[in-house]
C-alpha cells in the first residue's frame, strides 16, 4: 500500500536529485522497471548503465534525468528512507500506486498529487485514515498542504 | 523593479522564453517538462558566461539562488530576475518570505509546493510547454502556459456568495445583495477550503477572492471546486480593484494606471499586487467623500450611482442574484 505523509516531515529527503548524485549505483539502470519508468515518464531510453536518450537533451547522465523520475527510483531503489515526492509531477503518480501494489512505500507529499479517476488504496499517515479516492484523499490531504 | 520583462534563454539545442510580469512567478507541471534544465542553464550561464553557448536576453540581470547559503547569494542581488530551482526548502520558510517582501527584486520559483507566506497570483502559477526534437535544425522551444485563469466569467446560478474578506468587501458585496441572498465571509483565504469542504452540497456559491494573492489557496480551492459541484470561483485582483477599474473616482490617471499596473508596481514598495490597489484607491479618495477605508467602508460606496458602475463590472451570476435582492 501507498502511505503518504503529508507537508513537513522530519527526516524525510528533501533533495531528492542532490540525494540521487552521490547515492547513484549503476546496477539500478538495469531494472525493467526502472528502464519502463524512464520510458514513460521521461520519454527517454536507456541505453546503457551510465547513458540515456532523451528526445530534448540528446544522450545524457542518469544524474540529468527529470528530478520526477530521480525520485521514482530512489522511492524503489532505497526503501529505507523517505523521499518527498512533490518532486515528482502527476505524471509520476501511477508509478507510486504501481511500487506500492507488491509492497509497503512511504512517501512524503507537499503538494496535491493527482492520482487519477480509478479506486486506489492510500493511507494518509497524518491521521492514519484508507482513502479509495482522488475526492476522499483531497478532502483530507488538502487540510495539511 | 517594475514593468513586465522578456526574457530568452537559449542554447544549440534548447530555447526557453517568457515573459515575468509581476514579482514572483511559480513555474509547476509534470516532470520533465524542462524546469530543471532551465535553472541550470541560467547557472551555469551566470558561472561561465558566454563559454557555455547559452545565450540568455533580458533587459535586467539573471541570477540563480540555491542550497543553505540562499541568504549570502542573495544579498548583493538587485535590480535582477532570482531563479530558483526545485529541491529548495528554504523558499517556503518565513525567512524567504521576509527577503522577498521589500526586494526590488523579481522571483521566479520552481516548486508545486504553496508557498503559504508568499502573496502570489493565481495568473502567475505556469507550466512549461515545449516543441520540437532534439537534434532538429531548430532548438527545442519551451514556453509557459498558464495553469490556472483569473476567473472573471461566472455564468450559473447561485444562491450564496461567499467573501474572503471580513471587511470592506464583505460588507460592499453584503450591502448590495441584501437580505434575499445570503453573503457570509470567510474571515481570510485560509479558511475557504474548510467552508468548501464542509458546506451543504445543496448550496450553490459564489467564491469571491482576491485573485492577486490567492496563489498559494489555488490548488486545493480549485480541487475542491471541481469536485464539490455547485460552487465557483471569482478572482478579481482585489475588491479594491473592481472599485478602481469601475471607475468610482473619475479619475483618467486611476485608468491609465489599471490598464498597466506592472508598469506602476514597485515591488521593493509592494509585497502584492493587492496591496498596491488598496494603496492607490485609499490614496487617491484622500480628502474626498469617497475616502476609502480597508477596515470598514465608507457607506458613500453604496449609493445607487456608485453602485451601478460597480455591477457593470461584476459577473453575471452576481448580476442575477442581485435582481433577486
Amino acid at each position: 500500500m501507498l502511505n503518504i505523509f503529508y507537508g513537513d516531515m522530519k527526516d524525510a529527503i528533501y533533495n531528492t536529485s542532490a540525494y540521487f548524485k552521490f547515492n547513484f549505483d549503476k546496477e539500478w539502470m538495469s531494472s525493467p522497471e526502472v528502464i519502463q519508468m524512464i520510458r514513460d515518464v521521461d520519454d527517454s531510453e536507456v541505453l546503457g548503465s551510465g547513458a540515456i536518450d532523451s528526445p530534448v537533451l540528446g544522450i545524457i547522465a542518469p544524474v540529468s534525468l527529470s528530478g520526477g523520475v530521480k525520485t521514482l527510483i530512489l522511492i524503489d531503489k532505497v526503501p529505507d528512507k523517505v523521499f518527498n515526492a512533490s518532486n515528482c509531477g502527476d505524471n509520476c503518480a501511477r508509478w507510486l500506486l504501481r511500487l506500492s501494489e507488491e509492497r509497503e512505500i512511504t512517501v512524503n507529499l507537499r503538494h496535491l498529487m493527482d492520482f487519477g479517476e480509478e479506486p486506489f488504496k492510500i493511507r494518509i499517515l497524518n491521521n492514519n485514515e484508507v482513502v479509495s479516492n482522488m475526492g476522499e484523499l483531497n478532502r483530507i490531504a488538502g487540510g495539511y498542504v | 523593479m517594475k514593468g513586465a520583462h522578456h526574457l530568452v534563454v537559449q542554447s544549440a539545442h534548447l530555447k526557453y522564453e517568457m515573459d515575468i510580469v509581476r514579482n514572483i512567478t511559480i513555474i509547476q507541471g509534470d516532470s520533465a517538462t524542462g524546469k530543471t534544465t532551465f535553472a541550470d542553464m541560467i547557472r551555469e550561464y551566470v558561472l561561465n558566461g558566454s563559454d557555455t553557448g547559452i545565450t540568455v536576453s533580458c533587459d535586467v540581470p539573471c541570477r540563480l539562488i540555491e542550497g543553505n547559503t540562499w541568504k549570502e547569494q542573495l544579498s548583493p542581488i538587485h535590480g535582477s530576475i532570482v531563479i530558483i530551482d526545485e529541491g529548495n526548502k528554504f523558499v517556503a520558510s518565513v525567512e524567504f518570505a521576509e527577503a522577498v517582501k521589500n526586494s526590488d527584486n523579481y522571483y521566479v520559483i520552481i516548486t508545486r509546493e504553496s508557498l503559504q507566506a508568499l502573496p502570489y497570483s493565481v495568473t502567475e502559477i505556469y507550466g512549461i510547454h515545449s516543441s520540437g526534437k532534439y537534434n532538429s535544425l531548430e532548438p527545442v522551444y519551451h514556453s509557459l502556459y498558464r495553469i490556472y485563469n483569473s476567473k472573471n466569467v461566472v455564468q450559473g446560478s447561485y444562491d450564496t456568495v461567499l467573501v474572503e474578506d471580513s471587511n470592506s468587501g464583505y460588507e460592499f458585496f453584503s450591502g448590495i445583495l441584501g437580505d434575499k441572498v445570503k453573503c457570509i465571509s470567510a474571515n481570510g483565504r485560509d479558511n475557504i477550503f474548510a467552508i468548501l469542504n464542509d458546506r451543504d452540497s445543496s448550496e450553490r456559491m459564489v467564491v469571491v477572492a482576491d485573485g492577486a494573492a490567492f496563489g498559494s489557496q489555488m490548488s486545493r480551492v480549485s480541487d475542491a471546486i471541481k469536485r464539490i459541484k455547485g460552487a465557483e470561483l471569482y478572482l478579481p485582483e482585489s475588491f479594491e480593484w473592481i472599485l478602481l477599474i469601475s471607475d468610482v473616482l473619475n479619475d483618467k490617471e486611476v485608468q491609465r494606471i489599471v490598464e498597466n499596473p506592472e508598469d506602476y508596481i514597485s515591488s521593493e514598495d509592494f509585497f502584492s499586487w493587492e496591496r498596491f490597489f488598496t494603496h492607490l484607491l485609499v490614496s487617491k479618495s484622500n480628502g474626498t467623500y469617497l475616502k476609502y477605508s480597508k477596515d470598514h467602508l465608507n457607506k458613500a460606496y453604496l449609493q445607487d450611482r456608485l453602485v451601478e458602475k460597480v455591477v457593470l463590472r461584476l459577473p453575471d451570476a452576481i448580476k442575477r442574484m442581485l435582481e433577486k435582492a
